[in-house]
């Protein structure tokens, strides 16, 4: 299939445009790092390793808030005062 | 890009449901296994939040609802009925690698006229100077973080970490939301 070929060869080309528009979006999204070289030619190597300990990270304090939840919510009533206030704040 | 805030919501939404779900058989449950309904039924609702739209999310429910999962019954009373659940919760439980990504292919193929096209299955990609760098230990590892990440190459791969990403994030601030709440409610 000529066409498909054809749709893959530019999807290869369009792709590492892409992939560093993504890199770019993913950057920004880390966390900022206080150090002197963190300036904008930081490598994708790079971006990818903080974009692993960021995860890592994130799975981390959502294990550490579950911990603090379930001692804190000693029966999990969702009709109860604490749902209505954050319900409240999100809207 | 999706606001945050209507995530955030659908999020809490889904959650507090999935907590109600397991409300009953909640009277005399340790402590451990409270925190494994609130991290379960949390991460549960964040990829439910996705609609299926991201293969991370569909990845994320289907092992939570896989054969031989240890929690197989939790997630699924906290998904709830399944009349209730996304369309893409109907993979195979136990199903190989294989079938798993030809289904995806399918679903991505009816929903592609309508949502946006995240491909799941993996692309031959050419070697060029970046997507180098995404070869080799670091795309295992980053694979790994990612629910579903075996299946993604390349573009796709990056595109589910962004939401990935932005996912946890509300997760993880509604969360702490919540716990703040709760410990002022309860120093009442």
């Amino acid at each position: 299939m000529s066409s498909r070929r054809w749709r893959e060869s530019s999807r290869t080309n369009i792709s590492e445009e892409q992939i560093t528009q993504l890199l770019s979006t993913l950057r920004q999204l880390l966390p900022e790092i206080p150090h002197s070289h963190s300036h904008k030619a930081s490598s994708a190597a790079k971006v990818l390793k903080q974009t692993c300990n960021y995860i890592k990270t994130l799975h981390r304090e959502v294990d550490d808030l579950s911990d603090r939840l379930s001692q804190l919510l000693a029966t999990i009533d969702a009709d109860s005062a604490e749902a209505a206030i954050i319900r409240s704040l999100l809207i | 890009m999706r606001s945050p805030f209507s995530l955030k919501q659908e999020f809490l939404k889904k959650w507090i449901l999935g907590l109600q779900r397991c409300r009953s058989s909640k009277k005399n449950m340790s402590i451990f296994k409270r925190k494994k309904v609130i991290k379960l039924s949390a991460d549960v609702a964040m990829a439910s939040a996705r609609k299926g739209t991201t293969c991370w999310s569909r990845a994320l429910i289907a092992d939570a609802v896989k054969e031989g999962n240890a929690d197989k019954h939790l997630a699924e009373k906290i998904l709830g009925p399944a009349s209730e659940r996304q369309p893409t919760e109907k993979v195979p439980v136990g199903a190989m690698a294989y079938n798993k990504r030809i289904r995806s292919k399918k679903i991505l193929k009816r929903s592609s006229v309508i949502r946006r096209t995240i491909k799941c299955a993996p692309q031959a990609a050419r070697p060029s100077s970046i997507v180098k760098t995404l070869v080799g230990k670091r795309r295992q590892i980053l694979r790994s973080l990612i629910p579903g990440g075996e299946f993604m190459n390349g573009v796709s791969l990056i595109e589910e970490t962004l939401d990935y990403i932005i996912s946890l994030r509300a997760q993880v601030d509604v969360m702490r939301s919540l716990a703040s709440a709760s410990k002022l409610v309860n120093l009442n």
